[in-house]
């Protein structure tokens, strides 16, 4: 009897491609021919390149094409994305420091490099607008308003209530580093083109290069089997990969296109920078009456994503009568946004979770029980029940883990040694999101069956929830599934990795398409002449953990598969949400508890421990799941001590390096402790999945700013709370 | 010129390369090793952790020129035949892999403090990886590994 | 990376004569190579100086003779460094990464260029790489920049934490030219901005560092390096200090003091060293000796915290001493 693989720690099918160095990524490509290109970007904020000098480049060593808006590589214009709004070398206009405005090709990558920085331009330089606090309020893009009948507006409300906070936060810049920088390999076979690139998702990539240069889908093949990170910056195509497309269509071989660290922070998407505020009226025993919370995020005039910090954290965090989420949008000639991990969860949370400590602070209720004391059933806007929500058990089960009952609620009144510690706790959610998703199961005559999804493992665990799924649906061992991904020729409908919504779409899917194969299975093994069970009734014919049986007889399926003459048996299925879950709020939820320490003289901020408990729905595997989250928590301790990339007034970013935008080290790890509850979402799908990838990152920066004012005293709004904010 | 450099154990040589060229650029598009990865550029961040004559290095910082005459050992070379060298194993085994860029540098990184440290403590190991990056795993499985490796 | 011979000259007296203005020695590379990838510099040639005879460390004699081509690694583990020194040891080991130190000569180590992000990006300004073409740091995103020591030409932080240990030392640093050999005191190696801020060694033309004399300090075996950083591990320095102290009983008799993440080269501060000298070994000596490093700061808008911060570390490096017996 195979004993099912769901939710227990099941290693990762790619690992040993992985610690041996032999899974190829897309810059570890080495076709026939090949050669390099690398960009030239602007070096100034906002204008006009009047003119460019490209003959020294030309003239170096090695030097095949040197492309520029004056030479372009034919693009046709976004239509209709999100995203970059243009493409490059198609015009002279300069919308941000570090847009793309050449491309040099040459027979080695250093050479490549080295013509590009031999090339110059000449610009006409306009004013940029880069200072997300000097252009002052943006447009409103996303108001939403609830307020009790008889209340006239939420300043009303807020005015009326015996204890109000207001709460101001901002941040920076944030961007993904993803480890693998973004890279490029495209190839051309006639007019069929191959594209090894990193993408979250493969067919929506495959059909945005298609569309941008404007051949047939069918022509371009996106191969992204194993991708460095993706954490939302490999979800859109961005104008790089577009040009090394171009470039190879042009030049009629191979090249390869690699990013250096530092172009990625500008070529590629960041994180909006965005100011926050969150009002809260309260009773004095902490019952909400009124929750504000406007936000002013930075939208590039090149285009990106809209940065709606309100509208899935304070809007559905607590119960209150009034309600006001105000998202305004400030146009700014920057580098382009994209979305980043949690990406508006994160910012959002922050800032409700800080003022709901502040308030904490101001009534005298502990931070667990002031967020009992508000606890939302259904989603106070719309009034929708959540889906299945066990918070109230994260709270619980997370104090009791962390030792919440040591806390004492004045601050630097803990110490050790030189140390200030302090304790302090958040709340997490996030949307759990299921998207319609395909997937092929393919019984082979290998004795393996093939499991796959167009969708992306960017290291997130998706082969590895194919073939766990896939096992459990047809009771063989996980080392008997074949998964795939990371392939745009897949069956189409794989689902894209982001939202958290990869497992919770594509379980459903393979599970359907485990059950079609079967049953293709068995109707092919009454239909073929050569097979034992030929002329049986399909409804006699019983597959169990891998074999055909009817009759007293029985036989594997390779071994059934060989005796027909046939190489496979497949089914291609898709699986959609129902329709009845439209009546419910999908969220995930968390408790994060904290502890830091503040050196009471030099001011450094570190984390000493963690706690976190989860409500996330059915999990697949343990182990890629405890990866995930505690990876996410790590994010937080970036998030909150860390991670900034202010712009400067010529629209350049001050940290664009590995060096001076720092992230998370080994050494800043503390010890965590993650646990979830295991309670199966009953409402999103049968299997009862609802996504963990990101919900880990929301709300543990705001974990640790409340512990840092537990330890200190001092309440940091401007992100990240560094040393010179603690002296 | 002509890089003459011993990898995994193997004399190779190398034709046209450019001296400016670094090390991992020659064994990663000359040499058709890509285990090694390019992440920065720079030293900031260890995935391109290579042994240069039994030391580990960024090998993205290494001249191609400098390598002359040497001894590299990349991630492919760590494993003996079809087994996996231990922290190898223990890194699929403890789930310290995730998108698995950062995984060979580490991987070097790590092999090769357990052959300076046979048990390191969690300070050591801390420290010791700190020149390795990972955005993915939150570090705490790759603690795991090593401790794990370090019992095997 | 700009194309460039390389060369291996077989001597040092070789290598010395084959060095010119469009030459680079090349020892652990982790700054040149990384720094020519970025254009920030584009030698014509570049001599591999690696297998030059400029290893070993000597203790001969007291105090120590350090090769150039020692790797910060090695040195930080020898136990003559590590028992003698620890304050060198200190600082070598909260130096860079493993990677980094096992490929970083001591020479390079005390010639590396500044972090100054306007520095290594060449589509900026920057006096020290383009002389006269302007500062654009010191009205510019400056939180890790310099307090002391700085010019309106250029407030770039010197990032050695070596160097800082080194001048608390009295180091000296061995050159060898065309003239013959020479040895300069470490602190008078690094010359300050002023309005030629690319100018920063006392380095003639062709001029290789060989070896660096650390002068016998019995009493060195009680010191430390101790660095404040943002990240806790693999960054440089906000503020650092490298203090040793010789006690009789509870008095203080003499004592050592450099910072480092404060100037525009190492600095020492024989003001706190005066201030120490003579008083009993309690905080409050430590905390009033400090508020003699503020003297001479000139903070920037994002740095302004960098005086207090310097006397903070101070204060913590003195106490985390006393507790080191």
């Amino acid at each position: 009897m195979t004993v099912s693989p769901i939710g227990r720690e099941i290693d990762r099918v790619d690992g040993p491609l992985k610690v041996t160095g032999s899974a190829p990524y897309a810059a570890d490509y080495r076709p026939e021919g090949l050669v390099y290109a690398y960009l030239v970007q602007a070096t100034v904020g906002r204008g006009t390149v009047r003119g460019m000098d490209v003959s020294r480049a030309e003239a170096a060593p090695g030097v095949i094409a040197v492309f520029t808006p004056f030479h372009p590589l034919p693009l046709k214009s976004p239509s209709g994305e999100s995203g970059e709004n243009y493409s490059a070398l198609q015009d002279t206009a300069v919308r941000f420091r570090g847009q793309i405005i050449g491309l040099v090709v040459a027979d080695t990558f250093e050479r490549a490099r080295d013509a590009a920085a031999l090339v110059s331009a000449d610009y006409t330089v306009t004013p940029s607008r880069t200072s997300l606090a000097d252009a002052g309020p943006g447009v409103p893009q996303g108001l939403v308003q609830k307020l009790a009948p008889g209340v006239s507006s939420i300043d009303a409300a807020l005015a009326s209530s015996p204890v109000t906070i207001t709460t101001s936060v901002s941040q920076h810049a944030h961007h993904h580093i993803a480890m693998e920088p973004h890279a490029t390999t495209a190839v051309w076979v006639d007019d069929q083109l191959t594209v090894y690139c990193g993408a979250q998702s493969p067919q929506r990539a495959a059909a945005t290069i298609a569309a941008r240069l404007g051949v047939e889908p069918a022509k371009v093949r996106l191969i992204c089997r194993y991708t460095g990170g993706g954490f939302g910056q490999r979800s859109p195509v961005w104008n790089e990969a577009l040009l090394c497309a171009a470039a190879a269509r042009a030049l009629r071989r191979p090249v390869k296109l690699v990013l250096s660290r530092e172009q990625v922070f500008t070529a590629i998407g960041h994180r909006a920078a965005v100011r926050q505020t969150i009002r809260l009226g309260a009773e004095a025993d902490g019952r909400l009456r009124a929750l504000s919370h406007d936000s002013d995020g930075e939208l590039p005039a090149a285009g990106g994503w809209q940065m709606m910090p309100g509208r899935d954290t304070s809007a559905v965090a607590y119960r209150t009568p009034n309600i006001r989420i105000d998202q305004r949008l400030v146009t700014l000639d920057t580098p382009p946004t994209w979305s980043m991990r949690a990406p508006a969860e994160a910012p959002g949370m922050f800032a409700l979770e800080t003022a709901m400590d502040e308030l904490a602070v101001r009534t005298g209720v502990d931070p667990v029980e002031l967020r009992l004391r508000n606890y939302a059933t259904e989603d106070p806007v719309e009034g929708h029940p959540f889906s299945s929500k066990y918070l109230d058990e994260c709270y619980r089960v997370g104090a009791e883990r962390f030792g919440w009952s040591r806390r004492t609620a004045l601050p630097r009144s803990q110490t050790d040694g030189d140390w200030l510690i302090g304790m302090g706790m958040a709340s997490a959610l996030y949307p759990a999101w299921r998207q319609p998703a395909s997937a092929r199961a393919r019984f082979r005559d290998d004795g393996r069956v093939a499991v796959a999804s167009a969708t992306s493992d960017v290291g997130t665990g998706a082969f590895t929830m194919l073939a766990v799924v896939g096992a459990d649906e047809l009771g063989l061992p996980v080392s008997s599934i074949a998964a795939e991904v990371g392939d745009s020729a897949l069956p189409p409908g794989g689902v894209g990795a982001y939202g958290s919504s990869v497992t919770t779409s594509t379980v459903p899917a393979v599970q359907a398409a485990c059950r079609a194969a079967v049953k293709a299975l068995v109707q092919s093994a009454v239909d073929n002449p050569r097979s034992p069970f030929a002329g049986l009734a399909p409804a006699t014919v019983r597959y169990r953990q891998g074999r055909i049986e009817a009759n007293g007889r029985s036989v594997d399926f390779r071994t059934l598969l060989r005796t027909m003459g046939v190489p496979h048996v497949e089914a291609v299925s898709t699986s959609a949400p129902d329709k009845s879950a439209s009546q419910y709020k999908f969220h995930c939820f968390g408790a994060h508890f904290c502890e830091v320490r503040v050196h009471r003289l030099t001011g450094e901020p570190r984390v000493n421990r963690f706690t976190s408990v989860f409500d996330v729905g059915r999990v697949v595997n343990a182990k890629a799941a405890r990866g995930q989250l505690t990876g996410a928590i790590i994010w937080g301790i970036g998030h909150a001590l860390l991670e900034a990339d202010p712009i400067e007034p010529d629209g350049r970013f001050a940290a664009a390096s590995m060096a001076d935008y720092l992230v998370p080290v080994h050494a800043d790890t503390p010890e965590i402790d993650v646990h979830w509850l295991d309670r199966p979402d009953p409402h999103i799908s049968e299997f009862g999945a609802r996504g963990l990838g990101e919900i880990g990152l929301v709300s543990s920066a705001a974990a640790i700013g409340n512990a840092v004012f537990n330890a200190t005293g001092i309440r940091v709004h401007d992100l990240p709370i560094t040393i010179d904010k603690l002296l | 010129m002509r890089l003459n450099v011993t990898v995994n154990g193997e004399p190779r040589q190398a034709e046209d390369v450019w001296p400016g060229e670094s090390l991992l650029y020659v064994l990663r598009e000359r040499l058709g090793l890509p285990g090694s990865k390019n992440a920065c550029e720079q030293g900031e961040c260890g995935s391109c952790t290579v042994y240069l004559d039994g030391t580990p290095v960024c090998a993205c910082l290494v001249a191609a020129g400098q390598a002359e005459g040497r001894e590299v050992r990349t991630v492919e070379g760590l494993a003996e035949g079809e087994a996996l060298d231990r922290v190898q194993q223990s890194f699929v085994d403890a789930g310290a892999v995730q998108c698995g860029f950062c995984t060979p540098g580490l991987v070097v990184a790590a092999h090769d403090l357990l052959a300076r440290v046979p048990e390191p403590t969690d300070p050591e190991i801390r420290e010791a990886l700190a020149g390795n990056l990972c955005r993915c795993t939150g570090y705490e499985k790759i603690l795991d590994a090593v401790r794990l490796a370090a019992r095997r | 990376m700009r194309e460039y011979r390389f060369e291996r000259p077989g001597t040092v007296t070789e290598a010395v004569r084959r060095s010119g203005s469009d030459t680079a020695y090349l020892a652990g590379g982790t700054t040149l190579v990384d720094l020519m990838k970025l254009e920030v510099m584009t030698p014509g040639r570049v001599l591999d100086i690696n297998r030059l005879p400029l290893r070993g460390l000597d203790a001969t004699g007291g105090g120590l003779r350090i090769g150039a081509l020692e790797r910060m690694t090695d040195v930080a583990a020898d136990p003559r460094v590590r028992l003698g020194y620890p304050m060198l040891s200190q600082a070598l080991e909260l130096s860079a990464s493993g990677q980094l130190r096992n490929m970083a000569s001591i020479g390079g180590n005390l010639l590396q260029r500044t972090r100054c992000g306007y520095f290594r990006d060449v589509s900026m300004p920057c006096n020290k790489r383009q002389p006269g073409s302007g500062c654009p740091a010191i009205r510019g995103e400056n939180r890790m920049h310099a307090v002391l020591g700085t010019s309106d030409s250029c407030v770039a932080t010197h990032p050695s934490d070596l160097a800082v240990a080194l001048a608390a030392l009295d180091a000296r640093v061995q050159l060898q030219g065309r003239d013959g050999v020479r040895t300069v005191n470490l602190c008078d190696f690094y010359l300050l901005p002023a309005d030629t801020p690319h100018l920063e060694h006392d380095l003639r033309p062709g001029e290789l560092v060989t070896g660096v004399i650390v002068p016998r300090l019995d009493w060195a075996q009680r010191s430390i390096y101790l660095k404040i950083r943002d990240r806790q591990s693999y960054e440089f320095a906000l503020s650092s200090a490298a203090v040793a102290i010789r006690r009789e009983g509870d008095t203080i008799v003499e004592a050592r003091v450099a910072v480092g993440g404060m100037g525009t080269r190492p600095w020492r501060l024989p003001a706190v060293e005066r201030a120490l000298a003579g008083r009993p070994a309690t905080s409050n000596t430590y905390a009033a000796a400090a508020t003699a490093t503020v003297d001479g700061t000139r903070p920037l808008r994002h740095n302004a915290f960098k005086p207090e911060l310097m006397q903070r570390t101070l204060i913590r490096a003195l106490l985390e001493l006393e507790q080191t017996r």
